[in-house]
């Protein structure tokens, strides 16, 4: 028995989608996407979906992480209903869902309290740094501690039970029946996704958004390896340091391209941005130029005098582990990659 | 009534009509059958507008030129009109009650109407071709040419754009009506009404580059079909344009350019799903091993016996699809690959067709505002004649004494452009008369 919710829609736009009733049905946008196939026709059947508030039917469904948002759909749709901005809706709207804590949906819905939050977590980082007089080997030791603690936490507590709970949701609930063989040998769709995010390539004229998408994640990924298990802040290796220098300049690189996209409006997918888009990509060029910049304040001797510097990295540090991470738009990173997996799975089982 | 001053003829006119298709030639036929002097302005080398280009109408097919060719030459032979074909008016003034003066530019024919006998001996010795606008551009046509068998007038013209200036057509000519020495004519015309019927323009699949048109030949437009399925046709038998085989396998792509905001035309142009439906019920006559099959969003079938002409459709074994075609690419061989959203099923879906028929939609014929100078047209938000007082007084715009006919105030169907003709006329009438009675 389908659910409906009638305020389904009203409570979409608060994730960032437009009047999706404008859509008379014509199929265009799945016609045009060149992701789309006989196995998942999208993004039609979710803006239908979304009309009607058959929610339970949207949670059941990988398609909106299926979609890599070339933004096609939305530039020749006949009725301007913005099929693209209503799949980013609905991953926004379906990270909250898998959320066990209910965090994401306020943060998504709310921009007063995402605010609220990092100015919260900002202050707690000062008081911290108030408590330890400011001494820089002190806090640079804790930083790396409160690195590794956090990535532990947030995996644990709140990432695994959300993948738990999306493939509940997106596998078992709609009765896929899969042996174990087949969770295995599909592990190789999810890491070669995890990494390459190949199937953006499928996206028409899209290769070098994939390719700058591509170094920014391993620059991002690297970086995290290279600070936390190399400690990259403390490390005298010269191999190390270099490292770290050019992956925290990739990412700022990266970042500051992919902001100034979202403000010169260029492209279809950066046109629209809601507050939790500009929280991921400016923090996320702040923690690459901060990290960059303390880093070679060490190698300069001249951190010790400037230990506002550490600490605006620090706050950065803390509000994108314990609010972007598992709660923000970087679970996108884990979705759509399970995504693929969780799709590899059903396939195979039917 | 011609009074010649320095440079521009003077003309007088109870009503000047402007626009010589079916709509336009209604009214001044009705205004000319009440007495009334009318000057059809025409800026085509001939009248019958859109219309004497059909094949048949619907939904009772009958042949569409045997219906306009009497009318036309009931309007070209009537004594109170007074046709200028390849005529444009450039500006218009209201000085008063009854009161317009209206500036008509004519170019040069560089024939004389009056002597051309229509023998086509010019277009024999022309050596120049191009492409038959007439035919839309699927066959070519001479430079010295008569536009297509049933014109009115049926006169010879000089394309001069592309002439080589050769002399032969002149020298050929039986009766010396060829005169490379014509001007443009400048006339002033005193009008105590004027009728817009100015018709429409149809969409430019160019402007959808994903379908393909331009790019791929066997792609046509529905005016394109209409020309190869009409009796004065291009090919005398149905031929995708790519290499001239015999099409088995048509499709037809509703709505191109039409309720489409993206291109910028969000209405229903009203005509394409009943002119597609004829036009594969006429398709199944003239190719009967063809299947034909129309993709559509919403077939509108709202008028007298449409919907049983879409059933009759059905029945014939014509194929209907729901789902907008979002983009076509072509095979080695010329057959095309639409891929579209099977909306009865949710999947989306790739078919082969041999031939695909755009169904070009209906825009509005924009310039006829700008050429009111003292006294302002009003259009409406789809830049169509706004009328004034739509429901009471369809014909009315936003100037006293200027009427609306046909799909100048919106795109419509034959019988209503010929009814929304009948209705300027009527109301022109009534304002001829206005302060007489």
């Amino acid at each position: 028995m389908a659910r409906i919710n009638p305020e389904f829609s009203d409570e979409l736009k608060k994730y960032g989608a437009f009047d999706a009733n404008a859509c008379y049905n014509c199929g265009n946008c799945t016609a045009v996407c060149t992701l789309s196939d006989e196995d998942n026709s999208f993004p039609r059947k979710m803006v239908r979906y979304s009309v009607l508030g058959l929610e339970g039917e949207i949670q059941a469904s990988l398609d909106p992480w299926l979609c890599y948002y070339c933004g096609e759909c939305s530039t020749t749709c006949p009725r301007e209903a913005n099929p693209g901005e209503l799949m980013m809706s609905l991953r926004r709207w379906l990270t909250a869902q898998y959320d066990w804590t209910g965090f994401s949906g306020l943060l998504y819905k709310s921009l007063g309290a995402s605010v609220t939050g990092f100015l919260v977590l900002a202050l707690a980082v000062i008081a911290f740094g108030f408590s330890m007089d400011f001494r820089m080997a002190d806090l640079l030791h804790y930083g790396h501690y409160f690195e590794m603690g956090a990535i532990a936490l947030v995996a644990s507590v709140i990432l695994l039970p959300n993948i738990i709970h999306m493939w509940y949701q997106t596998v078992r609930k709609p009765g896929t029946e899969a042996g174990l063989k087949t969770y295995f040998t599909c592990l190789r769709d999810l890491l070669v996704h995890m990494f390459t995010q190949k199937r953006a390539l499928g996206c028409d004229d899209n290769q070098f958004r994939w390719f700058e998408h591509f170094i920014l994640v391993l620059g991002y990924l690297s970086l995290l390896f290279t600070t936390v298990f190399l400690d990259w802040f403390s490390t005298q290796s010269m191999f190390i340091i270099v490292l770290g220098y050019f992956e925290s300049a990739v990412i700022f690189v990266v970042t500051f391209d992919f902001v100034r996209r979202r403000i010169q409006k260029d492209h279809e997918i950066s046109k629209h941005s809601h507050s939790s888009d500009w929280f991921f990509v400016v923090w996320l060029f702040l923690m690459g130029l901060f990290s960059f910049l303390v880093r070679l304040f060490i190698d300069l001797n001249v951190l010790q005098q400037n230990m506002w510097l550490f600490m605006l990295q620090l706050i950065v540090l803390v509000q994108w582990a314990l609010l972007i991470v598992p709660f923000g738009k970087w679970t996108h990173f884990l979705y759509r990659s399970f995504a693929m997996y969780f799709q590899e799975i059903k396939l195979a089982a039917n | 009534m011609i009074m010649e001053e320095t440079k521009k003829k003077i003309l007088e006119y109870d009503a000047l009509v402007v626009g010589g298709g079916i709509a336009g030639g209604e009214s001044a036929l009705n205004l000319a059958n009440l007495g009334y002097q009318v000057l059809l302005v025409e800026k085509d080398l001939t009248i019958g507008g859109k219309m004497i280009m059909l094949s048949k109408v619907f939904p009772t097919l009958d042949c569409a030129a045997c219906i306009t060719t009497p009318k036309v030459s009931e309007i070209a032979r009537h004594k109170n009109i007074t046709i200028l074909t390849g005529a444009e008016v450039k500006k218009i003034n209201k000085l008063g009650e009854h009161r317009f003066e209206v500036d008509v530019l004519q170019k040069p024919r560089y024939v004389h109407v009056a002597d051309c006998t229509g023998c086509q001996l010019c277009e024999d010795v022309c050596p120049v071709s191009v492409s038959d606008q007439y035919q839309y551009g699927m066959v070519g046509r001479k430079a010295a040419y008569i536009p297509f068998s049933i014109a009115s007038p049926r006169a010879a013209a000089i394309d001069i754009e592309n002439c080589t200036l050769c002399g032969a057509c002149e020298r050929a000519c039986p009766t010396k009506c060829i005169d490379f020495t014509q001007t443009e004519e400048e006339y002033l015309v005193k009008a105590r009404s004027v009728v817009v019927a100015t018709g429409f323009n149809l969409f430019d699949p160019l402007k959808i580059p994903r379908y393909g048109y331009g790019r791929f030949k066997n792609i046509i437009t529905s005016m394109q079909m209409e020309r190869q399925l009409a009796p004065t046709r291009p090919f005398n038998t149905i031929l995708r344009p790519g290499d001239g085989k015999l099409p088995d396998n048509i499709a037809y792509v509703l709505c191109t350019g039409s309720r489409d905001k993206s291109v910028g035309n969000p209405i229903c142009s009203q005509v394409c799903c009943m002119y597609s439906i004829k036009q594969a019920q006429l398709l199944m006559g003239a190719l009967p091993m063809a299947d034909i099959t129309i993709y559509y969003l919403h077939i509108r079938a709202f008028g007298k016996g449409f919907n049983e002409f879409y059933a009759q459709a059905q029945d014939m074994g014509v194929e209907f699809i729901k789902g907008k075609v979002g983009k076509i690419s072509e095979k080695e061989n010329g057959n095309l690959i639409l891929r579209y959203e099977d909306i009865e099923a949710g999947v989306v879906k790739e078919a082969e067709h041999d031939m695909v028929v755009l169904s070009v939609g209906i825009l509005p014929n924009q310039g006829i505002a700008d050429v009111f100078e003292n006294e302002k047209l009003e259009l409406d938000p789809f830049n169509f004649v706004q009328q004034s007082d739509m429901l009471a007084s369809p014909a009315k715009t936003s100037i006293d004494g200027v009427f609306v006919a046909g799909t100048a105030s919106g795109p419509m169907d034959i019988p209503d452009s010929i009814l929304s003709g009948g209705a300027a006329s009527a109301e022109t009438t009534s304002y001829l008369r206005r302060g007489t009675l």
